[in-house]
């Protein structure tokens, strides 16, 4: 047996189908690797026991069969904790898996945990997680982004070749962005809703974190498609996203340089060139490429935080200590027990985000905030649409500086919040975008970039982002120690 | 330090939101409230100017058909339980 640390989903499925290799052999790597590094890197709540891990799948599958992944704790698993990172659902056993999850056991995916995340999916850095820090693998001193912190983190230490998190403003792209590796924010309704954790109903969707774009295909070919249990789908069938992945760009490809988001206010000159470098790799392999403006992108942050913590808020409610989860046990009177569970059950970021919520919602302040919110999210949108009018696709960047030190936002949470900036419009507006590795900052941190489409586009971006990998290195670099 | 959420404003939400919050808590509340809605408080400044009309949505509807789950794998949950129900704390408080 020989399976060196970073194998590909490719790989693996080659050595798998030569008989070189049993899943057998494949867990037992990926579980001493969690048992080697874990305690540096925080990646999961929970590494199950290899038995479970081979007994909950199907013992013939096709796709991702004897494929390791680590799955986002607000995603559930039959029979298995489904926590959200929060105390309040610290013990819950989720009763039933995920569509995404079901279809991962029919295919034969190997699910070896649960990984740790913000709270609720709520922030940026991972550090809103009740139970621990996860560390970027990069730099053990930085944060590995959020709120997939811990799903991302384990494909960039080599702990799994492949992991779901979930995206609500960018917590799929933002942190695998941080960390070098592919991270897919899919169409909204491309990926079935059911059996994860809602936060912001109208803008959640699964997203896959991978090694390389052949790799995060074969992820999406398992879990995509229409599903009855989620009416918000799209009526999209099965497919096989690796199908179009020729290495080369598509003929007459128009790439949209966002001109607003590459030159936005504080970001890191480094991002700004390592951007301008994939962009002149695209221009020599023959895309038009074309500048062009997003004004209302300035808004999308602020349009983001009134629409998802409005939902938050609603879905939130459910929490109350009555049918499962943490109870406040000394609270005498029904009122008492909800008000005081809550408040031990969520932590400061989780009920920040509800008191915004309801505020928002309120009689009297939902004219001046929710309303007008639904309307900018209409002209971000509008601008989208507009856009694709004349691009095929556009280029973006995903974050304004490479990784932060834990705590770097403590004095100010605002800016923390505003990590969001070059992602959440993508989920406003229920589109999909692609966040690829293609540079590094001076301290050998990664950067990324974005490669974003119209709705249900997500075959003509990993076209796009394979061929950049064909021409690039920066998706093979590992951190030092793993 | 005028603010665009009031103490009393804090308050009535958190009891809204039923959140029980100390005193500290409603002090730094109230500052993250504050910060948060005068940053989102901008979409008023291009929202009167957008004409981009509502695009219809419909769900899509399936067929409704009963999936039987075990109600003991559900109330083996509770916080506290008596047979197949759920306790609750007194709703009615006697004075």
């Amino acid at each position: 047996m020989s399976i060196r640390p970073f194998i590909t989903i490719r790989e693996l499925e080659e050595k798998l189908a030569k008989k070189e290799i049993t899943r057998e052999e494949i867990l037992e790597f990926y579980l001493k690797r969690f048992e080697a590094f874990d305690e540096t890197i925080g990646s999961a709540l929970e590494v199950f026991d290899k038995e479970s891990i081979l007994e909950k799948t199907n013992q013939n599958g096709t796709e991702l069969f004897g494929i390791p992944g680590l799955i986002k704790d607000n995603i559930c698993q039959q029979d298995r904790i489904a926590s959200c990172a929060s105390k309040i659902l610290e013990n819950f056993v989720a009763t039933y898996d995920a569509t995404a999850i079901a279809r991962l056991k029919e295919a034969g995916a190997l699910l070896i945990g649960r990984a740790n995340m913000d709270e609720f999916a709520m922030g940026s850095s991972t550090e809103t997680s009740a139970f621990k820090k996860t560390h970027n693998p990069w730099d053990v001193s930085r944060v590995p982004g959020g709120s997939s912190g811990g799903s991302i983190a384990a494909v960039a230490a080599g702990l799994v070749p492949w992991a779901l998190g979930s995206e609500t403003g960018g917590s799929v792209n933002q942190p695998s962005a941080l960390c070098g590796v592919v991270g897919l924010k899919p169409t909204y309704g491309l990926v079935s809703r059911y059996g994860l954790i809602a936060y912001g109903s109208s803008l959640d969707q699964i997203g896959i974190a991978a090694r390389t774009v052949y790799d995060n295909a074969r992820v999406l070919s398992v879990i995509a498609g229409k599903d009855n249990k989620d009416a918000s789908m799209q009526q999209v069938g099965k497919k096989d996203y690796t199908q179009n992945l020729t290495g080369t760009l598509p003929k007459n490809l128009r790439i949209g340089v966002v001109t607003n988001a590459l030159h936005a206010e504080g970001i890191d000159p480094e991002i700004v060139h390592a951007i301008q470098q994939a962009i002149k790799l695209f221009e020599n392999n023959g895309a038009t490429i074309k500048p062009l403006a997003l004004p209302s992108l300035d808004y999308a942050a602020a349009t983001y935080f009134i629409v998802s913590r409005a939902e938050a808020a609603s879905n939130l409610a459910r929490f109350d200590g009555v049918r499962y989860g943490l109870r406040n046990k000394k609270a005498q009177t029904l009122g008492k027990m909800y008000s005081e569970t809550r408040h031990d059950g969520f932590g400061d970021e989780v009920r920040m985000r509800i008191l915004v919520g309801n505020y928002v919602l309120s009689a009297g302040h939902a004219g001046q905030f929710y309303n007008n919110a639904k309307k900018v999210q209409r002209l971000i949108r509008h601008e989208f649409m507009r856009a694709f009018a004349d691009v095929d696709v556009l280029v973006m960047p995903v974050h304004p500086a490479p990784a932060f030190k834990f705590g770097a936002f403590d004095d100010n949470k605002l800016q923390l919040d505003l990590q969001d900036y070059f992602t959440c419009a993508m989920n406003l507006a229920g589109i999909t975008s692609l966040s690829l590795p293609c540079g590094a900052s001076k301290e050998g941190l990664p950067i990324g970039f974005q490669i974003v489409g119209p709705a249900l586009s997500e075959e003509l971006l990993y076209q796009v982002g394979h061929a950049y990998q064909q021409e690039t290195d920066w998706h093979t670099r590992t951190p030092a120690g793993y | 330090m005028s603010s665009i959420i009031t103490r009393e404003e804090v308050e009535k939400i958190a009891r809204l939101s039923n959140i029980e919050l100390s005193e500290t808590e409603i002090i730094s509340a109230q500052k993250h409230l504050g910060a948060v809605l005068s940053y989102a408080a901008r979409v008023q400044d291009i929202a009167k100017d957008v004409d981009v009309a509502i695009t219809k949505n419909s769900n899509i509807e399936r067929d409704d058909v009963v999936i039987k789950t075990d109600p003991q794998t559900i109330l083996a949950q509770a916080p506290e339980r008596e047979g197949d129900f759920f306790v609750v704390p007194v709703i009615i408080e006697n004075n």
